[in-house]
């Protein structure tokens, strides 16, 4: 598949510590690119903003049957995190199991290449 | 102009890949003008629920195809694709030609073939209802996604595992006498929780089985009714549809489904209704956790309360609120651009007295039919005549 050269973009900035979100300068709500307008209000007053790379889990779930895209790599644990800033992300878990996370768990934002699409956004165990 | 469901029918839904989808909604079709002395040729439009025929059939541009191929051929025909919820998506299309005026007789239809590819591709194919960069190429499948609602919504309320289960217990036990229904099976609370794993929390019997079939129901104007004479079966009370967010990390709450919530105050406005007026509902029960969810957006249950439908018996057949009586998504199948015209199905026939579930002389029933993980949403609000 083919990988869109905005989550490239997005996801080489997270590998080099500068992810950035995007915030209205109207409402005040944070959301991930692509975007030109905001979802919340309708205006075009969006800039980047950074976000951090720690977060708590919101939930998470082992998936044992999957797409082609991920085929022979099951089981996997997928994390839906929030990150200091407020962005919401969806990842891989690393360096874990689902026997060892929990809701609320601190996590730590990574990111991982891939040959055959997007590349991964990762979650590890954090300190508190 | 009030919209009437003149008649309906449906396909059995299953396994069946042998068979196309322009076979299964011509099944369908015969089965609907088979109760009416109507035929196609009297069609003004012809909308056509289907979401995955590109990717199982190679096969798009199924509103004229279809109607082409039942007999309907020069009715302006389109397909309608919400994702699971295509199927209400035509019947709101169809009662919204008819209200305004803008046609008379107009078949809403809904068909899916999925089981003609392997499990990966079709689990490959219901993603499409998801992110494709931010879920799917995460590695997050559509029942991992209902997964990260059912953990997050159980951490929220408290509510276990079992009492999660109890929804697929009581809807595939609806099933048993639903002929049209893929999975009549009586089951125990220990059976679905030791089915196998998908994406935990949720196992096989969590989910809804992969299905064929098709359904439609013919939408009239009381004017043309009254015309030919038509004896119909049920009015269109109201209709109600929203949206959301596609991505699950981009709504504010992991365990709810504001679009739903949306949906069924119009629809409940429209109908002039409340939820405590409705006698007998059909949600969309992809997941038991999505039952759930549903009886709170629709207003039966306050947050965190659903759980309670089906533990406490209250969502039975004999309860006070029946839901699901065909067996629902979990017992009765899921071919995913159908199956909001199979709720309607159902309902028409509770409404009628002869549905093999029959409710006690229901006066109002209600369908509520979800696309993804509740990004798209339609509710039906049904009365009798
Ligand atoms: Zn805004």
């Amino acid at each position: 598949m083919t990988v869109p050269a905005w989550f490239e973009r997005f996801t080489d900035a997270i590998a080099a510590g500068d992810q950035r979100a995007l915030g209205c300068e109207a409402c005040g709500e944070t959301t991930l690119p692509p975007r030109q307008f905001c979802p919340a209000c309708g205006s075009t007053a969006l800039t980047p903003r950074p976000f951090g790379d720690r977060g708590t889990v919101l939930s998470f779930t082992e998936i044992s049957v999957t797409i082609p895209r991920f085929h022979g790599e099951t089981p996997y644990t997928v994390v839906v995190a929030e990150l200091d800033g407020g962005v919401v992300l969806t990842g891989q878990l690393r360096d874990a199991t689902a026997d060892d996370v929990a809701i609320g768990d601190p996590v730590a934002l990574g990111v991982e290449a891939r040959d055959d699409g997007p590349a991964l956004v990762t979650f590890q165990p954090a300190e508190e | 102009m009030t919209a009437h469901v003149a008649s309906v029918g449906s396909t059995a839904y299953g396994r069946q890949p042998e068979r196309s989808s322009r076979e299964l909604f011509a099944e369908a079709v015969a089965a609907a003008f088979d109760d009416t002395d109507l035929t196609p040729t009297d069609l003004d439009a012809v909308s056509v629920g289907n979401f995955m025929g590109e990717l199982i059939e190679d096969q798009g541009h199924m509103g004229p195809l279809l109607a082409e191929h039942v007999g309907a051929r020069e009715a302006a025909s389109v397909r309608l694709e919400s994702a699971c919820a295509s199927g209400g998506a035509t019947v709101r299309q169809a009662v919204s030609a008819v209200e305004s005026g803008a046609a008379d007789a107009v078949l809403a239809g809904g068909v899916e073939q999925m089981s003609a590819a392997d499990l990966e591709h079709v689990t490959d194919a219901l993603a499409n209802a998801a992110d494709d960069v931010y879920e799917n190429g995460q590695g997050l499948t559509f029942p991992g996604i209902y997964a990260l609602m059912s953990r997050r919504y159980a951490h929220e309320f408290d509510v276990t595992r079992e009492q999660l289960a109890a929804v697929s217990v009581k809807n595939h036990a609806n099933a048993v006498d639903n002929p049209l229904a893929q999975l009549p099976k009586e089951l125990t609370v220990e059976e679905v929780l030791d089915s196998k794993p998908i994406a935990t929390p949720l196992t096989r019997y969590d989910a809804c089985p992969i299905s064929d079939g098709a359904s439609v129901a013919v939408v009239v104007s009381d004017g043309f009714a009254a015309a030919n004479d038509l004896d119909v079966s049920a009015t269109i009370r109201g209709t109600g549809q929203s949206s959301d967010a596609v991505a699950l990390q981009d709504r504010p709450s992991l365990s709810r489904t504001p679009a739903a919530e949306r949906a069924a105050r119009a629809a409940y406005a429209d109908a002039e209704i409340g939820p405590d007026d409705v006698d007998v509902a059909e949600v969309h029960d992809c997941f038991t956790i999505a039952e759930v969810l549903a009886l709170e957006s629709l207003g039966f249950y306050d947050r965190g309360e659903g759980a309670r439908g089906a533990v406490e018996g209250e969502t039975a057949v004999d309860g006070r609120l029946p839901v699901n009586t065909s067996g629902g998504l979990l017992g009765k199948g899921h071919p995913v651009g159908a199956t909001g015209v199979g709720q309607l199905v159902e309902l028409t026939k509770q409404l009628d007295g002869r549905h093999p579930n029959q409710v006690a002389d229901p006066s109002i029933a209600l369908a509520h039919n979800v696309g993804g993980s509740g990004a798209s949403t339609t509710v039906t609000v049904l009365g009798g005549v």
